[in-house]
């Protein structure tokens, strides 16, 4: 169990990691900051929605007005990026908050209980983790109705089970530990055992987990919005916006990367996002895994 | 125990793998209305319109355990539902689409796996050097990458600029015509096997362009997964004691990893590949999609957007089977592998 | 030369993360022709890594800073300055004329191959040509007495094999046979060396005493008993006659019953084999019982050596009386070394056993002792004398 500073130290030590951390920072401000760095033009309603400056199908190379051009509907690439920035967060966040809210208490339950529960718990995570996770968590949005609140629910149910997994494991190993047996020799009630004791270990791979997680909900969610399923026309969500860019993947004979600004702008943002915390996730697996130990 | 009646057994516990699912799904299902759950028992195109006979026919407003008894009567006949989404009963559309998808597996776990392996390998013996950290570099991105992202660039640039060299979806439409004539025979509808099998050359050439890319795409993403456990699994083999021992009889460097390492480092490779496998046969959606490449996946997605109940059941009862049968081969390989364990998965 | 190994200032520093370690520290150590010495000294004490050193195997990240190791090669007749040679050279020495048993067997071997492969490949590794002489003369005997119609077929499969082995038997790595061995198809051509090697393997198994050789040899490491896989293992190492055998630590993770046999195993190579003996061993008793000359080591340095009568009638230095004082004995008090071991990173100064030393003198902080000949073939480092 290594102490937050000797983390903090190792992670800024190694370059990989550090260049996560840096790559996540600028993405914080850049959503933070959003209504300063792209800010909605007067009257605009929702500042989730980009703003359109026409009606034109066509792309338009960037300009002085519109700095990362825009895309089919004339939706401002720049703002779509900067903003989605906001969204992503929003998504992984919430995601996570709720999936791993649901894994600790039914993971918990299944493992410091064990007998029938474990049981019961444990086959219905087998169900929802043989099927594809894509696939039911469109089946979910298609069901409700697609928008941004129906894809966190669904990415939200369909990775719960792998957290509630981790936790069980987690509390079936630290259940045998000796200062468990200790706690409750003193007297302790079960639950107070498990916040107490068994929680705060099981959180080293839980967050590691979840810091690689975050990238793969963001990647999922934009592969929702690209399918259709997600964010509705002209949100502010990079797969949303990618899906735009769908029908302009070939330009003109003589110039068939013409389009490449509306393809390849709001990916790269999506690639960094993802980029910076697997690089992070990536980091902790290596300092918490016992089997890698440093000499 | 003897090979042949564990496979049986294994093959039997299938069965209630299969209720449970099954039940599961069709319970959330229940929250649709009657007309919908309907078209599941629809066998051709003019029940489609006469639903309420159907609602009556197979009492889709009586009580659950009913309606769930008489839907297994007619999956046990064959009867899986009628799939609107590509018109044609479920059943024969897994058929349909499945060998395209398999096709994809098939190409793209070898080449991932292989990669993997080398790559980790590499990565082990020389840890913390360069090709570590390259291979961890190249490994962390390319998982980073969106599919579809990908997919779109891979496209724009060799449907752009180098035309036709690797098209769309999984033939030429001259190519389509040969397969689908008279004098080819599709043993597999696997394109590239079938066309070896007929000794065709040009369809085998045809049906491996069009692969490229959605190979390519699936691999870059999935290759990191391998690659770290094979890194991993190398590092853990070789701080074994054996090693030493290996490199004390005077063994080069070379055969104590290859021989004495990798083995046993093999191991849990193995079963995440048959995972791996069983993932990519259940549909890459995105590839498949952007690619137009029209197979389990791709099915099941349109399935799922456009609320096709009978399509989304059977492909759930496709998955299941698939994974037990995973599981199975994975558990016999694992035998094979590792003299520890023995067939029930005893270790010694 | 009388000395097998001479071992000469002899420095091995561990570079780690929290700091640099000395397991080895300056040593100066013989081994004599014929003889079995024992090293004893507790954890952290250097005894596994003189071992190391002399194979060239210490592990990363520590190395061998400096110092000589000259070893006295039977076969060539000469010396060999093990740390100048060349790696290529220093691995046919390994396994061949020096070799090593380590501490818990069930780790020593790897579990996915059985235990006739791991010995074979011994065999085939070190002993290419008398593989291949062996199968030369079996073919001759197929050639001649060979009849009937089976026979005239394969014969000139078998004039191909047997030629195949005369260039193996008589040049050690020739082009023809390596070539081939990479094929798939035709790596089978070699078999007949392989099959020589498992029946050199079925009599090195005989000769360690496992019963059912044969059977044993296709038996994977789980299924076979702690006591087995190490007479496995001392197989192994014994199984290209080599002029120096080290064992680390044989008997420790064993039973006390199997570990009479085992030193009783010992006994009988140091009579049968003529080979030199390097044994490691935390436990007294059992260094009394199989060394001709005992070594006491403590914090990567040499404190004693003598005589194996000698050093238990006569300790001379401070740590190797506590070490036969603490030795527990009926009717006597339990006596233990006060202090700790001496921290690898910040040892003490001077000698380095000085904190724990009833007998300390001021300049044993200051100063390390020199080894001296304070009596016929008694060695001992210490300021008391």
């Amino acid at each position: 169990m290594t102490g937050w500073r000797l983390m903090a130290r190792q992670i800024v030590r190694n370059p990989l990691s550090l260049a996560g951390v840096v790559i996540i920072f600028i993405f914080i401000i850049l959503a933070v900051f959003a209504p300063l760095i792209a800010p909605a033009p007067a009257g605009h309603r929702d500042p989730y929605l980009i703003p359109r400056d026409g009606f034109s199908i066509t792309p338009q190379p960037p300009s002085s007005e519109h700095i990362f051009g825009t895309t089919q509907g004339q939706y401002d690439i720049f703002y779509g990026c900067i903003w989605g920035a906001r969204t992503a967060f929003r998504v992984a966040l919430l995601v996570m908050a709720i999936t791993i809210l649901i894994g600790i208490v039914l993971g918990s339950l299944a493992g410091y209980f064990g007998g029938i529960i474990d049981e019961i718990i444990m086959r219905i995570t087998d169900i929802f983790l043989a099927f594809p996770a894509l696939i039911l968590a469109m089946a979910i949005v298609a069901a409700i109705g697609p928008s941004m609140k129906t894809v966190m629910i669904a990415l939200s149910v369909v990775w719960w089970p792998s957290y509630a997994r981790l936790i069980r494991g987690d509390i079936l190993q630290l259940r045998e530990e000796d200062y468990v047996e200790a706690s409750r020799g003193l007297g302790a009630s079960s639950g107070r055992v498990i916040l107490r004791h068994v929680l705060p270990n099981a959180i080293y791979p839980t967050l590691v987990m979840a810091s690689l997680d975050i990238g793969a909900v963001v990647l999922s969610a934009a592969a929702l919005s690209f399918l259709g399923l997600g964010a509705p026309e002209g949100y502010a969500d990079w797969g949303q916006m990618t899906e735009f860019a769908r029908n302009w993947i070939v330009g003109p004979q003589d110039d068939p990367l013409k389009y490449w600004y509306a393809v390849i702008t709001p990916g790269l943002f999506i690639l960094f996002f993802v980029l910076g915390w697997n690089l992070l996730g990536d980091a902790f697996r290596d300092i918490f895994d016992p089997k890698l130990a440093r000499r | 125990m003897e090979l042949r009646s564990y496979i049986i057994r294994r093959l039997l516990l299938l069965i209630p793998v299969l209720f449970g699912v099954t039940l599961f799904i069709f319970g959330i299902t229940m929250f649709f209305s009657p007309t919908q759950r309907a078209t599941l028992y629809v066998t051709s195109p003019q029940q489609m319109r006469d639903l309420p006979s159907i609602i009556a026919q197979y009492g889709l407003d009586r009580p659950f355990y009913i309606q769930y008894g008489t839907w297994l009567g007619q999956v046990f006949r064959g009867n899986l539902g009628w799939s609107t989404v590509v018109s044609m009963p479920v059943g024969r559309a897994i058929l349909h689409y499945l060998p395209a998808t398999l096709e994809l597996a098939m190409c793209a776990t070898p080449i991932i796996i292989l990669v993997g392996i080398f790559f980790g390998t590499k990565a082990a013996a020389h840890k913390d050097r360069p090709i570590d950290h390259g291979t961890r570099i190249a490994a962390i991105l390319g998982w980073s990458l969106p599919t579809f992202w990908l997919g779109l660039i891979l496209m724009m640039i060799f449907y752009g600029y180098f035309r036709g060299l690797f098209p769309p979806m999984r033939l030429d439409p001259q190519m389509e015509v040969v397969v689908t004539s008279a004098g080819f025979v599709r043993y597999t509808r696997i394109n590239t096997i079938d066309a070896i099998l007929n000794l065709n050359g040009p369809v085998l050439v045809n049906a491996l362009r069009h692969l490229v890319l959605p190979v390519v795409t699936i691999s870059t993403v999935n290759v990191a997964f391998i690659m770290r456990l094979m890194r991993s699994s190398m590092l853990e083999s070789l701080g074994k004691g054996y090693i030493l021992t290996a490199r004390a009889k005077g063994l080069q460097e070379k055969v104590v990893i290859s021989k004495h390492a990798r083995r046993n480092a093999l191991i849990p490779v193995i079963t995440v590949s048959g995972y791996l496998f069983a993932a990519l046969a259940g549909g890459a959606v995105i590839t498949e999609t952007i690619f137009s490449f029209k197979g389990i996946g791709w099915w099941a997605a349109q399935s799922a957007i456009r609320m096709d109940i009978p399509s989304v059941l059977g492909f759930a009862l496709f998955m299941a089977a698939l994974f037990v049968l995973v599981n199975l081969v994975v558990d016999i390989l694992y035998t094979r592998v590792d003299p520890r364990v023995r067939l029930g998965g005893e270790v010694q | 030369m009388e000395n097998i190994i001479r071992i000469k200032d002899l420095t091995v520093r561990f570079y780690t993360y929290e700091g640099v370690v000395y397991a080895i520290d300056d040593l100066d150590l013989d081994i004599r022709q014929g003889e079995t010495l024992g090293i004893v000294g507790e954890t952290g004490s250097g005894k596994t890594m003189t071992a190391l050193a002399i194979l060239r195997l210490i592990p990363y990240p520590g190395k061998i800073e400096s110092g000589s190791i000259v070893f006295f090669d039977k076969g060539l007749g000469h010396e060999l300055e093990l740390l100048k040679l060349r790696e290529d050279r220093m691995r046919s020495i390994r396994g061949n004329r020096i070799s090593m048993v380590f501490q818990e067997p069930g780790s020593a071997l790897n579990p996915v191959y059985t235990i006739g492969d791991q010995i074979s490949e011994v065999f085939l590794l070190h002993r290419r040509q008398e593989l291949a002489q062996r199968a030369r003369q079996r073919l001759d005997v197929l050639l001649q007495d060979g009849s009937g119609p089976a026979a005239s077929v394969k014969r000139p499969l078998w004039r191909w094999q047997r030629r195949l082995y005369n260039k193996i038997a008589q040049d050690s790595n020739p082009l023809e046979p390596r070539l081939l061995g990479r094929l798939p198809l035709f790596r089978r051509l070699l078999w007949r060396m392989k099959h020589e090697a498992k029946l050199l393997t079925v009599d090195m198994l005989k000769d360690v005493e496992i019963p059912d050789a044969a059977r044993v040899a296709t038996q994977y490491p789980h299924q076979m008993s702690g006591g087995m896989k190490q007479r496995a293992v001392i197989a192994m190492a014994l199984a290209c006659s080599p002029d120096l055998l080290m064992a680390d630590e044989p008997t420790t993770s064993l039973d006390v019953t199997i570990q009479a046999q085992m030193l009783e195993l010992f006994r009988r190579i140091k009579v049968d084999k003529g080979a030199s003996v390097l044994f490691i061993t935390h436990n007294l008793g059992v260094a009394a019982e199989v060394c001709d000359r005992v070594a006491v080591m403590y914090a990567g340095r040499l404190c004693e050596v003598a005589t194996v009568e000698e050093l238990f009638l006569h300790p001379l230095h401070p740590y190797t009386r506590a070490l036969l004082d603490a030795v527990p004995m009926p009717g006597k008090k339990l006596e233990t070394i006060p202090g700790v071991l001496a921290d690898s990173f910040n040892p003490p100064p001077g000698c380095r056993f000085h904190p724990r030393c009833p007998s300390a003198m001021p300049i044993c902080q200051k100063e390390r002792a020199k080894l001296k000949e304070v009596s016929q073939d008694h060695m001992v480092a210490c300021h008391l004398y």
